[in-house]
């Protein structure tokens, strides 16, 4: 199989695990129950980038992803309400309407990509090393490197900006 | 000789643009430059009559400029002059210069002093360049420029609702006329090629134009005669015309712009003479309108209108003189009843104003003792109009009338004979009415009865001069003077035989005078002698009198027809197809954006899901479509 | 079959979910959280093109970090939005966010 080792065993027991969190990401009424299937889900997601021979990309998943992006989201669960009762308080009431356009698009997707042609495909595998990577990040990319972190500065200094009380005036 | 030429229009219009700009501050002195500059025209034309006197059989033709080029369609700005263009430019030089003397007088103290002014410059540019034209387009030219100053100065006092609509009046009945000259131009140009004299008579000359077509041309023509020289049935405008200053009725609706058919026709000489339907149609018109016009002329009160039926009568006679083949009496006549007709609109305006702005003859009477200068100017006019020997209009209209018996047209030389009859009775009438007997005015208007200034009665007394003296200068022997010669060149190939004084010319000349005289004795026994008479024979024949009294209803019956169909069409346009077809689909398009933006609101419905929907959705279809159209 | 058929079309089924999930959830911290399983979605893509068909030099792994980085920041920026919200309105339904209506 191209592409070093496929493991197919190994793709179809990630790929179950990935969608069937998302699946209880999108479907779970208690939220904290989706927080966690959410968090399972990036793990998911970090094994499939350990199989396509990223490994770097799979550490910083988890850093960044399950180590912060899953903590910040529970915090903000916590702050705000619990809903519990009928149905129809989790779904709106366009639901239906998005379910069939999800799956025709997914149908759509899927068909669309089967049918046109990817091209070759050789047997060992493209994804950059460490020292290539690096190499990239800090000669060809420096400068998208840079406004990216200039991103983080700006998002840093909004959430503050918006999550402080305003002061009470005497 | 070109500057002359090129100068007579030229001055007088700038006169008016002068005028017109500057005229009112000049304020009662805005009459110095276009009177100046007109006399100085007329000075030229008298010029140019002497250069047509001298260079007799010659023509001068001189192109200043191209003035229309639009491929195979080429009109010059060309200037024509010969032997019956001289003529002309005499009449109007000459007649014009004095009426703007006279209205210095006449209209001193008007608030638009320098507008009529103004005005009668321009008139004077459209008739001058009318007669100089050397072609059918630049004679339209001056056709169309003297019916807008006709417009422009019966309406002269526009306030009044009676002038502004005899204005509306002239200028649209001339306009029917018109559309009869323009498509006899583009029949011209269609089988000629061209629209100048000398292409489109030498084409006529060869044979080029077939008759059928030939005969339409003419007819068309004549249409366009019939409407500027008031003739049945386009005639209605002339006596709603008096609206205006009595200077204007002189110039333009006595001495010159009426006249402007009779030459146009005279003109197309070389076409007509081609004709012998069209010829006909013109005799039987012309002579139906004068008869037409004298039998209202009897019961009409207005001193002015009785003139202007007068003059539509007069019209009438020379276009049947032109009809019947007798050009150059028609000419002739056109001659003298420039300078006699003119003299006695000029004399009704001293009459009115010595009267105070009184018009109406039955309030008249008794002024030949009290105005004497305008009643022995108003007489000479008078006796030439009617045709007394000696006095010019004598012999012109003697020729005319001849000529229709000569020429074996017996029935219209009866008919004529019975119109001189009623021009006697009529015009007598309107001299003892006004000077004879009793005044009839209030003591107040007659307090102030007096003649008029000098600048007004030199006028009259130097027009009364022709209107005695041309016949026995240029007409005598008739056929045979020296008019004849002078504008044989121009009707060439026409042969008169000589007059005989003993034979049956004299008989002929005999019997019209007798005629005349009769009527004069009749409007002296009818208005002098048994004053009631009128009245009574009023009384036995109610149909004939009211038939005359009120124009034969042609007024009324152009209201409901042509007029009043065409306001109520235009009501119906306006109420409905403008009101509610128009108005409706532009409102009702405004009404569409709001309906549709009422219907349309709900989309927008602040949750950003609904939009992310849309967004998605639309996606897919989009891949969808794409997938299908790049796959096919 | 290639292989990278397999890894796009768990990409394309993932993205799926989770748009299904931003649309029709009503909570809105839940629709953060369906929009973090889209971007992972994508990610998969990325990386597995990159492994199997290489991208320039290499720079398709490197745009799938630069994805996770910006995800990060957005959700911060997201979720302090939703906070500041909450404090006025006190509900995370979205169904009550409709101030722009009509």
């Amino acid at each position: 199989m191209p592409g070093g080792d496929f493991h197919p065993w190994f793709f179809v027991i990630v790929a179950a695990w990935i969608l069937v969190c998302g699946l209880g990401v999108v479907l779970f009424k208690r939220i904290m129950y989706s927080a966690v299937s959410m968090v399972f889900c990036f793990l998911g997601v970090a094994f499939a980038y350990a199989l396509l021979n990223a490994p770097l990309v799979a550490i910083i998943q988890i850093l960044v992803y399950v180590g912060a992006i899953s903590i910040v989201i529970i915090f903000a669960i916590m702050l705000t309400e619990v809903q519990s009762g009928k149905m129809s308080l989790f779904f709106n009431r366009q639901s239906a309407a998005a379910a069939v356009v999800a799956l025709v698009g997914a149908a759509v997707l899927a068909i669309v990509a089967l049918s046109s042609d990817i091209g070759h495909i050789g047997s060992e595998s493209l994804t950059p090393g460490l020292r290539q990577l690096s190499r990239l990040i800090f000669d060809r990319y420096v400068f998208p490197f840079e406004l990216v972190s200039l991103v983080l500065v700006a998002a840093m200094i909004g959430a503050i900006v918006l999550a402080t009380r305003e002061k009470e005036r005497p | 000789m070109q500057y002359v030429v090129a100068l007579i229009p030229l001055l007088p219009l700038l006169g008016f643009i002068v005028t017109l700009v500057f005229g009112k501050r000049w304020g009662s002195k805005a009459h110095i430059l276009p009177v100046g500059l007109v006399t100085v025209s007329a000075a030229l034309s008298i010029y140019a009559f002497v250069w047509a006197f001298t260079h007799q059989e010659e023509t001068f033709v001189w192109n200043a400029f191209t003035w229309i080029a639009a491929g195979r369609f080429t009109v010059p700005w060309g200037f024509q002059v010969d032997a019956l263009t001289g003529i002309m430019l005499l009449v109007v030089g000459v007649i014009g210069m004095l009426v703007h003397y006279y209205s210095i007088g006449y209209m001193h103290g008007d608030e638009g002093y320098y507008r009529f002014f103004a005005y009668l410059n321009l008139f004077m540019f459209a008739m001058f360049m009318l007669i100089l034209a050397d072609s059918y387009l630049l004679l339209f030219l001056g056709w169309e420029g003297v019916g807008l100053c006709s417009y422009l100065l019966i309406s002269f006092w526009f306030r009044k609702k009676s002038a502004s609509q005899a204005g509306k009046k002239a200028f649209i009945v001339n306009r029917v006329g018109d559309f009869g000259f323009t498509l006899a131009m583009f029949a011209i140009f269609v089988a000629t090629g061209t629209l100048q004299f000398t292409g489109v008579f030498d084409a006529a000359a060869k044979g080029d134009i077939a008759s059928g077509t030939m005969t339409w041309i003419c007819l068309l023509l004549f249409t366009g005669a019939i409407g500027k020289s008031a003739q049945f049935p386009l005639h209605v405008w002339l006596p709603d015309a008096m609206e205006g200053p009595t200077p204007v009725s002189a110039l333009i609706h006595a001495a010159t712009m009426v006249n402007a058919g009779v030459y146009m026709v005279a003109r197309s000489y070389p076409l007509f003479i081609q004709s012998h339907t069209a010829m006909n149609v013109v005799m039987i018109i012309g002579i139906f309108t004068a008869i037409f016009a004298a039998y209202i002329a009897i019961t009409q009160n207005d001193i002015k209108k009785v003139i202007a039926y007068s003059t539509i009568s007069s019209l009438g006679f020379m276009f049947v003189a032109l009809g019947a083949g007798a050009w150059v009496a028609g000419i002739f006549y056109l001659f003298a009843h420039g300078f006699f007709k003119g003299l006695l609109f000029l004399c009704s305006g001293s009459v009115i104003h010595a009267m105070g702005g009184e018009q109406d003859m039955r309030k008249m009477g008794g002024l030949r003792k009290k105005i004497p200068i305008t009643f022995w100017t108003m007489l000479i006019g008078a006796l030439s109009m009617v045709g007394m020997i000696p006095f010019a209009g004598f012999w012109a209209k003697d020729e005319i009338i001849g000529a229709t018996f000569v020429k074996g047209q017996y029935v219209v030389w009866a008919v004529a004979m019975i119109t001189v009859l009623l021009t006697a009775i009529y015009m007598g009438r309107l001299i003892f009415l006004t000077f004879w007997g009793e005044n009839r005015a209030d003591a107040e208007v007659q307090a102030h009865i007096h003649e008029s200034p000098p600048i007004m009665t030199v006028p009259l007394i130097l027009l009364s001069i022709p209107a005695l003296l041309l016949g026995l200068v240029v007409g005598i022997p008739p056929d045979g003077g020296w008019i004849h010669g002078f504008l044989e060149p121009v009707f060439f190939g026409i042969e008169s035989e000589a007059f005989q004084w003993a034979g049956e010319g004299g008989l002929l000349m005999l019997a019209s005078l007798v005629t005349v005289i009769v009527g004069l004795l009749i409007a002296y026994s009818l208005y002098v002698r048994q004053t009631d008479l009128p009245g009574r024979i009023a009384q036995r024949l109610p149909w004939a009198y009211r038939a005359s009294l009120n124009k034969f209803y042609m007024d009324d019956i152009y209201a409901v027809v042509p007029v009043g169909a065409t306001l109520g069409f235009a009501s119906w346009l306006w109420t409905f197809v403008d009101a509610k077809i128009i108005d409706g689909a532009a409102n009702g398009i405004a009404w569409l954006w709001g309906w549709a933006g009422d219907h349309l609101r709900p989309i927008q419905t602040g949750r950003v899901q609904n939009y992310a929907m849309y967004v998605f959705g639309g996606m897919v279809v989009l891949v969808v479509v794409l997938a299908w159209v790049w796959g096919s | 079959m290639n292989a990278l058929y397999w890894w796009l079309l768990l990409s394309f089924l993932l993205f799926c979910i989770g748009a299904f999930g931003v649309l029709a959830r009503r909570n809105v911290i839940l629709v953060v959280m369906s929009l973090e399983i889209m971007l992972n979605a994508v990610n998969i893509a990325l990386v597995a093109t990159a492994n199997f068909r290489g991208g320039a030099r290499g720079a398709g792994t490197l745009f799938a970090l630069f994805v996770i980085v910006v995800a990060a920041a957005e959700v911060t920026v997201g979720l302090a939005i939703v906070i500041a919200n909450y404090r006025n309105k006190s509900t995370v339904q979205t169904d009550t966010y409709d101030e722009l209506k009509g």
